[in-house]
């Protein structure tokens, strides 16, 4: 009698658990594949982001008081002040030089657009992605600070990523380095177009016709033809250029202009309609 | 309560791969602590709350990692529910086994992983790096052992409570005092 019962009991806890399981996986089968959060990610994102927040900003401080005070004060401060003028010339140079080649080509047209005229917002990474195979980034600006999915993310460098996943407090950057993300660009000196997708540490450049030219520290930028990212924007400099026998393209590999393992601060182009959208 | 506290522990986990062993040098790679969890919960824990655990664990996770929502749950519920069968048909618990055990999971979660990730998006060209998986395998069984024993007392004392902690004088060599 007590065995009957006490099976009973078991069945049934067994049967319950087997709704919940059954439940549990038509829920999660009905998200898989899908890139956007929906309310529980959203509100998980804003809890954990905030443990992150705290812990990016007490090693920061860590991190400023070990390099300012005790290791080598005086040769930091002016290097620290030597790189900030570089990269203002760099900024420059690089500008100058985008600004002549696109007027030699394009003076006879009508309807030339200034890059980059839209506003645009700071942010600081708070987190990285762990896994082996996915480069994303989290940081501390959301859907109240008015980012929308799909605005370009860059640096004074170049292009990092585009938004992928908000919430109200913080968003997800899908970086351009990450194997998912695919990018058109140009060849700043002769204006040969093509698409750059990431392998992880650095870009390769598709469908460049073998015809073509392009060489060895060539500049790559951004074409603005995928309605993302601005044009003119500095993506990278080709490093090695492969002809294999067959097929039509030439093999390209760039190394990035943004060091990726150095990234501490983000601007967001809030571009107001975003093609991603 | 168990489940709350093991939870918490979770998420402090993954606070901590996701901000401070993102700065540690390439060499000392970035130990998956959150997996190890998982592996502990599968193998210590009963069906029911640690099967909640790993869906948790990998419903976080998706925010973090990765750019397919979904993955991480699947993976990390296979990896529970194969690892909960073998448990109760083998004796995986000991401490012998812990490491291969931690390694061979990993290897299995990132083969996982990586497939799905690959029917998901066959376009992006995912890059399987034998240095980079073997390094955090390796440092995975290396930690493995006295990281369970850490989540072990962990368990004790939160199943046991402080309550039932006594705290007596400790007792000399002389017990022959009348």
């Amino acid at each position: 009698m007590r065995n009957r019962a006490k099976r009973a009991r078991q069945i049934k806890a067994l049967l319950l658990f087997g709704v919940l399981l059954v439940l549990i996986l038509m829920l999660i089968v009905a998200t898989v594949g899908r890139r956007q959060f929906n309310a529980p990610h959203k509100f998980t994102l804003e809890l954990i982001g905030r443990a992150q927040s705290g812990i990016t900003s007490v090693t920061g401080v860590i991190t400023n008081i070990w390099d300012g005070y005790i290791a080598l004060v005086d040769v930091r401060e002016e290097n620290l002040r030597l790189r900030a003028e570089l990269q203002k010339s760099k900024a420059l140079n690089n500008k100058y030089a985008e600004a002549v080649a696109i007027n030699d080509r394009l003076t006879k047209l009508l309807g030339l657009k200034e890059s980059l005229s839209a506003p645009n917002l700071t942010a600081r990474i708070i987190g990285r992605d762990p896994s082996l195979w996915f480069k994303t980034v989290i940081i501390d600006r959301g859907s109240s600070d008015g980012v929308k999915q799909g605005m370009p993310v860059v640096t004074a460098e170049g292009i990092v990523g585009q938004i992928m996943s908000l919430s109200p407090h913080y968003a997800k950057v899908l970086l351009t380095i990450d194997p998912n993300s695919a990018i058109d660009v140009i060849v700043q000196r002769t204006r040969v177009q093509g698409i750059i997708k990431g392998n992880g540490s650095g870009y390769q450049l598709h469908y460049v016709l073998k015809n073509w030219e392009i060489g060895q520290g060539d500049t790559i930028v951004t074409s603005g033809l995928g309605g993302i990212f601005p044009e003119g924007l500095q993506v990278g400099k080709v490093t090695r250029v492969t002809e294999s026998r067959r097929g039509m393209f030439q093999k390209i590999e760039i190394q990035p202009s943004v060091d990726f393992s150095q990234l501490e601060h983000l601007i967001i182009i809030m571009k107001e309609n975003s093609l991603a959208e | 309560m168990l489940i709350f506290f093991f939870l918490m522990l979770g998420a402090t986990l993954l606070t901590i791969q996701t901000t401070i062993f993102t700065m540690l040098p390439p060499w000392m790679g970035n130990p998956d602590l959150l997996f190890l969890l998982i592996v502990f919960i599968a193998i210590r824990f009963d069906i029911f709350p640690g099967a909640l655990l790993a869906l948790l664990f990998g419903l976080m996770t998706d925010i973090y990692a990765g750019i397919f929502l979904g993955l991480y749950p699947v993976v990390y519920l296979l990896l529970y529910f194969l690892l909960q069968g073998m448990s109760r048909l083998l004796v995986i618990d000991e401490t012998v086994h812990q490491a291969p055990l931690a390694a061979t999971s990993y290897l299995f979660t990132s083969s996982g992983i990586f497939i799905f990730a690959t029917i998901l998006a066959p376009d992006a060209s995912l890059d399987w790096s034998w240095r980079n998986i073997i390094l955090e395998t390796l440092i995975l069984a290396v930690i493995a052992i006295p990281f369970y024993h850490f989540c072990a007392k962990l368990q004790e004392l939160v199943q046991g409570g402080l309550k039932n902690r006594t705290f007596l004088r400790p007792k000399t060599g002389n017990r022959f005092r009348v």
